[in-house]
């Protein structure tokens, strides 16, 4: 999955920065500057995660880091060595088997033109994680730093809260 | 019969993140590029320092300015040509706005191409000039007199008549300049593969981007292929030739290297296109009973210096409700910004802001109940036209709506409903209408011997469901999985790819692959309905996979329009068809609350109910719905697009400064179908959808509010302080 790019004309000041994604090892020189996100999308070709404000409004680039939701735009890559990156390409099982976020979001139509979701999934599933569903109103407002521009709330709402329901459940 | 509810046939992609979208290819040796804008409101470029960026490591191309042979102007898309606006950046030393790009640089890598483009330095003539309609130095023009084939609407002597009525209401709206801010940003991959160009960029209009960037660079139009199979959300933005693609076709052959531009989200606020400002007298006159005897709509409308966008306001206001004399005057106010365009409902937003709040006034000056007296003024027949509407349930809608919603248990009066915790309870209901247009269309459909059917259409798919309703309509009609239907849309190498937009894609698609489902059965040797098994039809052919091509126009359009469609121009045509007026209507229901001592606005509930013809596909309709009335909350209470009056263009330009509905804003949204097939359209019946389900929403608001507070609100966006 290593790919590199042009490094032609880089300046000095370069840092080897290692760290894993979705499991995956992978080292490169990076200039400090360089965002994860970019990193993902330009040098790991994950472009799953999506850019769509590059300045922390949207949460449309939105990943784990360590298990925790970030928002990718914002995180220098080179401040993620040693951690454990993951991708909305690391979430479904290996043979493809959608996570159930992932299937409630498709049973829900939690989604439209489908630009904000793999953040939306991103984020959900630190929603989930961290316990931020007791109402349908928590799960609007953890999930408020993730803008649908088509309107997909309810939707998302809904998908989040099926599988928090689900695992109530299973816990009983 | 029913359309059975069956997911989106693209979920699964978009999921687990694998849908295309413009900027997602990195293809080798990829360089990557970054405008540089201007920062005055208005002048010239005396000189651009480029040194700076230029000693950048990693840089390979600065340019500011391009040859008229090598790059054309694109024309206007509502002109005859292809783009957003006629102004093609780089071509002169003239700054038009603030925000113009008057520099490209490309260079190895992102980081280099942005820092680069941070040391362009320009010296400039600064002229003064206006942002705001009401600025000194706006210029304005009479629409029917500038652009006589967008006429004003007239209807009888509405001015006497308006002079005679009983109870004369006559009020003025202000609504503001918003962006489309689509989650995606602009942005595209460009790459010459021999003498071709392939451009990814999402778009609704690949059809005018691959003739307009054709036009502008000299090349045949055969030779560019525009491939955008998914749009992260268009709203209007995506809907004509935007002139970074040509600069960017050009360094990408100086280079011989793809290139990929992602618009930061500040520059698209001057980039693209955007709702212009509009102001809204109404007058309306009626008797005692309500019943309306006259309406007057006066227009201002903000359109650009180097273009004149028309405004259609008075094309809904004249046909909601029986009005005897109608008089439309629009006038165009030019200021110096890039030009403006479609948004999301572009006429029908606020033109039913402003038409639906003075039809409440109405209601309460005559003491009537709002929906009694829309239904008091119902209308079977197009009051401008005289003919019969194609259909309209509209007074079904509002029955419906009204019973669904608890209309009855309603105190209508202001201020007088609270919640337990103490807010103000109000509500309000509007009523919609849009158009139904409908452009040529060409559909391909081949069926294969592994059971599979192929459908390539004009189309684009940009959230709204297209690709599903395409896909279950071949199914049901077939009686194949849907699963075994490819849908190709939004790709020149299969259609022409008309404009998606004006919510026509659906009706426009569907009567083109409804025809071509028909050939297919002749060429499979099957009869004109029931269960056609695929594979082994087409075995029996004895060909590898039997093709077919049907074309479709709307109706009462000539053939010729496909050829217009053909060559990337715009060729839809309605509302107005040789025997038939067609819109599609909805009625809208708003809860507000308003909290007692943060007065900040709420809403706890909504309801749509719309005769958008049969439904296509119940599954994504539901979604358009919801994300419609989300658009109308969103205009109504946080969106508006803020001049800068000391240094020209947009201010407010992040997502954290141009709010739009959060999670967190929208709580239970209702609706209902009428789901009757409008059959004169066209034998498939649906009508639109798309921007139906915003129009309505804000006037609902802004009344639902004045029920809560007695205050009524004649600009939006409505705020805390509107409230106190
Ligand atoms: S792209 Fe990172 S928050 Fe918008
Ligand atoms: S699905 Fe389009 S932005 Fe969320």
């Amino acid at each position: 999955m290593m790919k590199t790019s042009p490094t032609a004309g880089r300046p000095a000041g370069l840092v080897e920065t290692a760290f894993t994604v979705n499991g995956e090892q992978v080292r490169f020189e990076l200039d400090p500057r360089e965002s994860l996100l970019d990193v993902l999308r330009e040098r790991l070709v994950l472009t799953g995660t999506k850019k769509g404000c590059d300045q922390g409004h949207c949460g449309a680039c939105t990943v784990h880091i360590d298990g925790r939701r970030v928002v990718s735009c914002l995180t220098p890559a080179v401040q993620v060595a040693g951690r454990d990156v993951t991708t909305i390409e690391g979430v479904a099982a290996p043979d493809g088997t959608l996570h159930p976020l992932q299937q409630a979001f498709v049973d829900c139509d939690a989604l439209q033109c489908g630009y904000c979701t793999p953040g939306q999934v991103m984020s959900g599933l630190a929603c989930l994680a961290e316990g931020h569903t007791e109402t349908d109103g928590d799960i609007r407002e953890y999930m408020s730093g993730n803008l649908c521009r088509c309107g997909a709330y309810i939707g998302i709402t809904a998908a989040i809260r099926r599988v928090a329901d689900q695992t109530k459940q299973t816990e009983v | 019969m029913k359309t059975p509810d069956l997911g989106r046939v693209d979920a699964h992609e978009k999921v687990t993140g694998t849908a295309s979208y413009g900027a997602d290819r990195v293809p080798d040796d990829l360089a990557y590029a970054m405008f540089a804008v201007a920062t005055i409101g208005k002048g010239r470029t005396v000189s651009i320092d480029t040194a700076a960026a230029e000693a950048v490591p990693g840089v390979r191309l600065v340019l500011t300015r391009f040859d008229e042979d090598e790059l054309r102007g694109p024309g206007f898309l509502m002109g005859g040509g292809f783009a957003f606006q006629s102004l093609q950046p780089l071509l002169s030393d003239v700054v038009a706005y603030r925000g113009q790009p008057i520099a490209l640089i490309v260079a190895d890598t992102l980081v280099a191409a942005t820092e680069a483009a941070d040391l362009v330095r320009a010296r400039y003539e600064i002229e003064p000039f206006a942002v705001g309609i009401d600025d000194e130095g706006a210029t304005s023009v009479l629409q029917e007199e500038a652009l006589p084939w967008f006429p004003d609407v007239k209807v009888g002597d509405a001015e006497t008549a308006y002079a005679a009525s009983p109870v004369q209401i006559d009020e003025t709206y202000l609504h503001p300049a918003q962006h489309q801010v689509p989650m995606e940003l602009i942005s595209s991959v460009v790459q010459w593969k021999g003498d071709r160009l392939v451009v990814h960029e999402s778009t609704q209009n690949a059809g005018a981007l691959r003739h307009g960037v054709a036009a502008q660079l000299n090349l045949d139009p055969a030779d560019v292929d525009v491939i955008s199979p998914y749009i992260g959300g268009g709203f209007g933005s995506r809907n004509a030739l935007q002139p970074h693609i040509g600069p960017l076709a050009l360094a990408a052959r100086r280079l011989r290297r793809p290139v990929k531009l992602v618009i930061p989200r500040r520059q698209t606020f001057h980039t693209g296109s955007f709702r212009p400002v509009s102001r809204h007298r109404i007058r309306l006159g009626a008797d005692p009973s309500g019943r309306l005897l006259a309406a007057l709509h006066d227009a201002d409308h903000q359109t650009s210096r180097h273009d004149l966008y028309p405004a259609m306001y008075t094309e809904i206001t004249s046909r909601l409700y029986a009005v005897p004399n109608f008089g439309g005057r629009q006038r165009l106010v030019q200021t110096d910004v890039q030009t403006p365009g479609f948004m999301r409902a572009p006429n029908e937003g606020p033109a039913s802001f402003a038409f639906e709040s003075a039809v409440d006034v109405l209601a309460y000056a005559t003491g009537q109940d709002p929906v009694e007296l829309r239904l008091a003024n119902d209308t079977a027949t197009d009051p401008v036209t005289g003919l019969p509407f194609s259909s309209r349930h509209l007074a079904q809608c509002l029955t419906r709506g009204a019973e669904r919603f608890g209309w009855q248990k309603r105190d209508p009066r202001p201020g007088s409903m609270r919640a337990a915790d103490g807010s103000l309870v109000g509500l309000g209901v509007a009523v919609g209408a849009h158009p139904v247009l409908v452009a040529p269309a060409v559909a391909r459909m081949s069926a294969g011997a592994d059971g599979r059917v192929t459908v390539g259409v004009d189309g684009h798919e940009m959230g709204q469901g297209i690709r599903s309703a395409i896909a279950l309509l071949v199914a049901q009609d077939l009686g194949v999985p849907v699963q075994d239907v490819v849908v190709r849309v939004g790709d020149t190498r299969v259609a022409p790819q008309h404009l998606t937009a004006g919510a026509w894609g659906t009706a426009t698609a569907l009567p083109a692959v409804h025809k071509a489902l028909r050939e297919l059965r002749k060429r499979l040797g099957a009869g004109d309905t029931g269960t056609v098994e695929v594979a082994a039809a087409v075995r029996a052919t004895g060909h590898g996979s039997p093709e077919v091509e049907v074309t479709s126009v709307g109706p009462g359009q000539p053939p010729e329009m496909l050829d217009r469609s053909r060559a990337g121009l715009f060729s839809a045509a309605g509302p107005v068809f040789p025997d038939f007026t067609a819109f599609s209507w909805a009625a809208h229901f708003v809860e507000v609350r308003i909290e007692a001592t943060t007065r900040r606005i709420r809403v706890p509930r909504a309801l749509c109910v719309a005769d958008c013809g049969r439904v296509a596909s119940p599954v994504t309709a539901a979604s358009q719905v919801r994300g419609g009335v989300i658009w109308g909350i969103s205009e109504a209470l946080r969106e508006s697009s803020e001049v800068d009056p000391r240094f020209g263009g947009f201010l407010n330009t992040t997502l954290e400064e141009y709010p739009v509905a959060v999670n967190a804003d929208i709580a239970e949204i209702d609706f209902d179908f009428i789901d009757e097939p409008d059959l004169l359209l066209s034998e498939v019946g649906v009508k639109g959808l798309g921007e139906l389900t915003m129009i309505g929403v804000a006037a609902a608001v802004a009344n639902a509010v004045f029920h809560a507070t007695g205050q009524r609100q004649n600009r939006l966006p409505i705020r805390i302080e509107d409230v106190m």
